[in-house]
């Protein structure tokens, strides 16, 4: 913790992966400080997801490497960078859906923290759980099966997941995929609200395709296309710079 | 000279029985490709249609040339039709219910054979000539052997001349590459997929007729025989036909030349293990580029599964059940307290299955192996007259931990379907190879177990020994329970539901497997213990893949998630062996088969089938109700289901 300002929270730098022929990601570097909600754009099939996989070791990079506080983690295995305070959420939704909602909390507490399955610090757990659940305004479903939730409850539910792992970094993969434009601003709201030293919460970059959204909560950008990174900048750079535009905002609305 | 000399007459003859698994694996694959669907049934349709053949032929009296194309061109694509039509919604559902659900079809068609032809097994001679004539001086070969060659030669050849030639093939190719893509070309993936399903039943009758042909016919034996196809099947990566065709010559030819050095000994049944053997060391190497066809497929719908109950509830039900079974001795006389018994005991193994299929999603089909390793050294170091019991009992449990985390081994690549097979190919392995040593299980004899013995007090009458199985299952069921409920419990139902979430969140997925499978194997060695103690006397028969099988369609039936799962299925067991119910034994089994296909997708079982249709009902009623009460309304209702 005493030396966190030193290095950032997150540097990946230099990451290639390519799967046969294809080259998802082509030396591509990013930084995350402990204050920063970055975002992460680009088009379809422009490495992003990719680059989530390769940070949280589900994927293994042909090259580069990935730091947490300047701990090298790239050999590090998924549970290990879990523990370290890595979380994330889906895409396509990956609930525990044959458990409550706060047993998917309570599950995900468990798993990020040392001992916890053995039962050790039971209250400490169920307190953070419901301190999470209060947050996210889900205290009402917490009794119900994850599997039977709407994608926009689910994706909450994902979110608040990722909150109880202990997180000092979170990985958000486009939240506001089938959310009506409320509930993305509800959550907008919300992750400015958990997000950041001040809340005592983490780093976050976030994927996202809802530009607006984008554009909205993050201090800062990087833009990728066809596995490079294309621009890095604050959303007024990012909304003005060429290369961008050409390939992915198109004309500013 | 010599050893060659000796070696390729056994690899000619190889020849014979790898050309019928050849068509057997084509059949497999046939429709994996095409459907999704991986068909554990097919050598019970090829058993089917054994039968028929029989019936047509030495039942009616019918010509074999009228017999044969009225099974081959009537009987199985009607078959193949009926399959195709069950199977089709299941694609969409995961690899887990449709493993369970074609177990469903092969224990339902087992039933039927038995309901219409009886358990005594039926000689069918083969069509062909039997007559012999030498080769070569050191190969004597029957006109059977050549014909039945030629015949699965051609079949197999014609039919990849089909598929690369024809429009059907580009159309089943399309479909195996992109069924959307190959939907909006204006193929019908439907149209594709039953014709393959017709075709891989008509294979499946040749087969039937063959194979049998050389031994005698009965309802479990063409099941494995026809399991000898599954590892050429997956050396063609269950795409590939012709790979799949030469794998199981190979596979013939091995299976003939090691009859070389094992034809008596221990290494007698190297014969029949060497398939086994084969699928699961391919699939514990290979693994890892083994993908499952499904994901081209539909996406996954999750299980509907209910609400837990709570825990004043499971303590009233529990409170109430203790009550009844310690009452129960003074209410029934001492054979069906045996019964009764069988059902406890049943119960307990079914729990740990429960724990490793149910919570952790690990589907096996070799539960019953570990069952025999505790039933197996309780009667190697308990004394005859039962002390020392429960020390044979703990080493029973600590014997099946490594042989747990070799089962578990390729659960650590493979998931559904392929881990299926790997378990199965195990207990099939461990079965041939291990059980059916004498040393160990004292061969087809058997080994006596005895009632057990604690400080000198003896559970040997009926009453004591019912009380000491339904104490272990208490101690079991209330174990699984706190389990369930608490951290570990919510771990296993993590990586059941979302692997890959549970590992980014911190869950060693590796370990929490490996350790799942081995704490369930001892429990289910434990409970085997007490399972010989029951039995008075085991032989190797009593745990094999057949019994693997039945204790997991139980389960399913029961509840694969629920700890009340295991219950029901003991209750069902225990119908099973109720001498009153003989009389009507294959319509409980018929039931038995036709429930898990219904109940499979249901993980917390009957109960919850029951609430999702009254559900549906209630849905369709309410909307019914809108319909009529504002007919023009035109706003969408909101969904109320997921």
């Amino acid at each position: 913790m005493a030396d966190s300002s030193a290095a950032p929270r997150l540097r990946a730098h230099g990451v290639s992966v390519h799967f046969g022929g294809l080259r998802a990601l082509d030396d591509v570097g990013l930084e995350v400080g402990g204050d920063d909600i970055a975002g992460l754009i680009g088009p379809n099939g422009a490495g992003k997801t990719t680059l989530f996989n390769v940070i949280t070791g589900v994927q293994d990079p042909d090259d580069g490497a990935v730091e947490l506080d300047g701990v090298d983690i790239s050999r590090w295995s998924p549970h290990r960078r879990g523990r370290a305070g890595i979380a994330r959420t889906f895409q396509r939704l990956a609930l525990f859906t044959g458990l409550t909602v706060y047993d998917n909390l309570l599950g995900t507490w468990e798993a990020a923290t040392p001992g916890a399955v053995l039962g050790r610090q039971r209250q400490r757990g169920r307190e953070r759980v419901e301190h999470v659940l209060e947050q996210l305004d889900l205290t009402t479903i917490a009794g119900r099966l994850a599997g039977q939730l709407s994608t926009g409850l689910g994706r909450m539910v994902e979110l608040g997941r990722a909150l109880c792992a202990n997180p000092r970094l979170l990985l958000l993969d486009e939240p506001s995929a089938g959310l009506d434009p409320d509930e993305t601003a509800r959550f907008s709201a919300i992750l400015r609200g958990v997000a950041g030293t001040a809340n005592d919460g983490p780093a976050v970059l976030l994927v996202e395709h809802d530009v607006a959204l984008v554009m909205d909560v993050c201090d800062h950008i990087t833009v990728l296309d066809f596995g490079q990174r294309i621009a890095q900048g604050s959303p007024s750079e990012i909304r003005s710079h060429p290369a961008v535009v050409a390939a992915y905002l198109g004309q500013p609305t | 000279m010599g050893f060659f000399g000796d070696i390729w007459p056994l690899a000619v003859i190889g020849l014979f029985n790898g050309a019928i698994y050849g068509l057997a694996a084509m059949g497999v694959v046939l429709t994996y490709k095409t459907s999704g669907i991986f068909n554990f049934a097919y050598g019970a349709v090829a058993m089917f249609c054994a039968f028929t053949f029989w019936q047509l032929r030495d039942g009616w009296g019918l010509n074999q040339w009228v017999a044969l194309p009225i099974l081959v061109l009537v009987v199985a694509p009607l078959i193949g039709l009926i399959l195709e039509r069950l199977f089709r919604p299941v694609a969409a559902l995961s690899a887990e219910i449709q493993i369970v659900i074609s177990l469903g079809v092969l224990a339902f068609l087992q039933a039927l054979a038995l309901l219409i032809w009886g358990g005594s097994p039926r000689v069918l001679t083969s069509i062909f000539s039997t007559t012999a004539f030498d080769f070569t001086s050191k190969l004597r070969l029957s006109y059977t052997q050549v014909f039945t060659l030629f015949v699965a030669a051609a079949l197999g050849a014609g039919l990849w001349a089909l598929l690369r030639h024809t429009r059907l093939g580009v159309a089943t190719q399309a479909v195996v590459d992109n069924r959307d893509l190959a939907e909006l070309n204006g193929i019908s993936s439907d149209t594709v997929s039953r014709t393959a399903w017709v075709i891989s039943t008509m294979f499946a009758a040749v087969v039937g007729v063959l194979l049998s042909g050389q031994s005698r016919l009965d309802v479990y034996s063409l099941v494995l025989v026809v399991i000898f196809a599954f590892a050429p099947a997956v050396v063609g990566r269950l795409i590939s036909l012709p790979l799949a065709f030469a794998g199981a010559l190979a596979l013939g030819v091995g299976q003939s030349i090691v009859t070389h050095w094992g034809s008596s000994g221990t290494l007698a049944n190297l014969y029949a293990s060497v398939p086994y053997l084969a699928l699961f060391a391919l699939l514990l190497l290979y693994g890892n580029r083994l993908k499952e066809l499904r994901a081209a497929f539909q996406p996954v719908t999750s299980a509907p599964a209910a609400q837990p109950a709570s825990r004043r509830k499971l303590l009233t039900m529990g409170t109430a059940g203790l009550g009844l079974a310690v009452v129960l001795p003074a209410l029934v006389n001492e054979a069906r307290l045996g019964n009764v018994t069988s059902g406890v005991v049943f119960a307990s193994i079914a729990l740990t299955l429960v724990v490793l299929t149910g919570w952790t999603g690990q589907i096996s089909l070799a539960q019953f192996t570990f069952v025999g390793v505790g039933a197996f050294t309780v009667g190697h170091l308990a004394a005859t007259d039962g002390s020392g019991f429960f020390w044979a009992a703990a080493v029973g449990a600590l014997i099946a931990i490594p042989i747990g985390l070799l089962v578990g081994l390729p659960s650590l690549r493979l998931s559904g379907l392929y881990l299926a097979l790997a378990t199965m190919a195990f207990a099939l392995t461990v079965d041939t190879m291990v059980f059916s040593q004498r040393r160990i299980s004292g061969g087809t004899t058997g080994m006596s177990i005895p009632k057990p013995r604690i400080f000198g007090f003896s559970f040997a009458s009926t009453t004591r020994f019912y009380y000491l199985a339904v104490a272990v299952l208490a101690v079991f069921a209330v174990g699984a329970l706190v389990f369930q409920r608490g951290p570990i419990g919510r771990r296993l139902q993590m990586i059941r539901d979302a692997p890959l979430a549970a590992s980014t969140f911190g869950v060693n997925l590796t370990l929490t497997k490996l350790a799942v499978f081995a704490l369930s194997g001892a429990g289910a060695a434990f409970a085997g213990a007490m399972f010989g103690a029951l039995r008075g006397s085991v032989s190797p028969g009593d745990f094999g893949f057949g019994a693997s099988l039945g204790l997991l369609l139980l389960v399913v039936l029961g509840g694969r998630a629920l700890v009340g799962g295991a219950l029901i299925a003991g209750f069902v067991y225990m119908l099973q062996i109720l001498p009153g119910l003989a009389p009507y034994l294959r319509y409980i089994q018929l039931g038995i088969a036709v429930g898990v296909v219904y109940v499979a997708q249901y993980p917390d079982g009957p109960l919850t089938v029951a609430a999702d249709q009254s559900r549906r009902y209630a849905d369709l009623l309410r909307s019914f109700r809108q319909l009529v009460s504002r007919p023009v309304e035109s706003k969408v209702p909101e969904a109320t289901s997921g």
